[in-house]
């Protein structure tokens, strides 16, 4: 790709309000330009992270973010405060822990049915999925071969935009049943070493400022 | 002076786990009978105060109570010869209800880091629009949204007094005029105020099916509109 696209890209990038995908910048480049540019998904990828290093480098409070299968201009974390007294939106109310249940089963699992979803939770999950369905978090993808062809849910692109994640393979696996097992007391005991530690700090910091002299005592800590 | 607090649980898997954690009960044995108890006092607390999410629990007490009288039942065998623990089915659902319960956390975070940060937005809408692919004809618009708009044109409906069985006669042609006439007066008009007119049910039906066949013929697009019960109908200009 030639070097003189970069800002081209950048300003396709800037220009748009929703994640551009690779190949829309490809698509506008050669349309103009015409078909015979040589331009791949790694050279734009590739041009992506350069702005990226260029922004880093100027310290500049915004960057290129790889969100919903697409890129976009985002801020960054550090400004979320002053952003947030401007803008109402944000202050928009948080996910139920029924709603992240039932969207993390729906990621993981999907296509799936209503059926199969209950199986999982042990409750009723008609307005869950209603709720969900208006948030346009999950969308009906089709029906499901079996008996009475129930209807499948899956996720959508504004759940990724949600989550800030670019592709449904970018969840964390979940963790294997023996792994979270063991896990459970494994926490415990490192909370309870990290209490000790904690304790011991506070002790030997409180000795220091009254106790400057007895370097003995300190040391026995 | 007595202060309840009651913790927020998501479902009887939910309550479970809460007690096998907090009684630090091995989740691959568990006491049926204690749990069981303890499960049945939690059940009984909230049926008094809120008999509507009771309901979803009284199916895991039935249930429970269904494994404690196997367990004191001589064990069947399966097809490996092996003894069938009847609380096997149980663990497994706790089990699996945890993984996605931890993964629930995971995108909790995702989440808050989320909201941190600003996307580049709120621009004006695109007056230009020339909708090539067939996709287009439908913006942002999903099955589900077409679906709620028609239920609630039906449900709008007042029924008729008088209870009079009549054969009426309408056909997808005759709608499609009906909607074609609205559109070419209009240009652009709202679903619900189109058919404020019609009277008879089978007459909206009709209408809606008339209008999917339009959409399928590229003559008219569908489009969101604000009332999010409602969608907007356009004319689509065939260049000649």
């Amino acid at each position: 790709m030639d070097k003189i696209y970069n800002y081209v890209v950048e300003a396709l990038i800037f220009s748009s309000d929703e994640p551009l995908r690779h190949s829309e910048i490809i698509k506008a480049i050669r349309g103009i330009d015409g078909e015979e540019i040589e331009i791949s998904e790694g050279d734009v990828e590739k041009c992506v992270d350069e702005l990226n290093a260029i922004y880093e480098e100027k310290n500049l409070s915004f960057r290129i973010k790889k969100v919903s299968e697409g890129v976009l201009f985002a801020t960054r974390e550090e400004f979320s405060k002053y952003l947030g007294y401007l803008s109402s939106e944000k202050s928009k109310r948080r996910l139920s822990q029924a709603s992240l249940e039932t969207l993390s089963i729906i990621a993981y699992k999907q296509p799936l049915t209503k059926p199969e979803l209950e199986a999982i939770r042990g409750v009723n999950s008609d307005y869950i999925l209603t709720a969900l369905l208006e948030k346009k978090l999950i969308t009906i993808s089709g029906r499901a071969e079996t008996v009475g062809r129930p209807l499948l849910y899956s996720t959508t692109p504004e759940f990724l935009k949600y989550f800030g994640l670019y592709k449904i393979s970018d969840l964390p696996k979940p963790r294997e049943i023996e792994e979270i097992m063991q896990d459970e007391d494994f926490i415990e005991q490192r909370r309870k070493i990290m209490m000790n530690l904690f304790e011991e700090k506070m002790e030997e910091e409180l000795n220091e400022s009254t106790g400057e002299t007895n370097d003995g005592n300190s040391q026995a800590e | 002076m007595f202060k309840i607090r009651l913790e927020q649980f998501e479902g009887p898997l939910d309550l479970l786990l809460f007690f096998i954690k907090r009684d630090e009960l091995n989740i691959y044995d568990i006491p049926i009978s204690q749990i069981t108890k303890e499960y049945m006092e939690y059940v009984n607390l909230i049926k008094m105060l809120d008999l509507e999410t009771a309901g979803d629990f009284i199916f895991m007490a039935s249930t429970l109570m269904y494994i404690k009288v196997k367990m004191l039942l001589p064990k069947e065998i399966d097809e490996k010869g092996e003894l069938i623990d009847p609380r096997a089915d149980l663990v497994k659902a706790l089990l699996e209800y945890k993984r996605y319960k931890e993964m629930a956390e995971e995108l909790s975070f995702f989440e808050s880091a989320e909201r941190k940060i600003s996307y580049r937005g709120n621009f004006e809408e695109d007056l230009k629009e020339t909708p090539e692919e067939f996709d287009t004809l439908l913006k942002n618009i999903s099955v589900y949204d077409l679906a709620k708009a028609f239920k609630k044109a039906l449900e709008e409906r007042k029924s008729e007094p008088v209870h009079h069985v009549v054969k009426i006669s309408v056909s997808i042609e005759e709608q499609i005029k009906f909607i074609m006439d609205k559109v070419n007066e209009f240009g652009e008009i709202h679903f619900l105020s189109m058919i404020d007119q019609v009277r008879e049910k089978i007459r909206i039906i009709v209408t809606f099916v008339a209008l999917l066949e339009l959409v399928k013929m590229q003559m008219i697009g569908v489009k969101t509109s604000e009332d999010l019960n409602d969608f907007v109908i356009y004319k689509i200009d065939i260049e000649l």
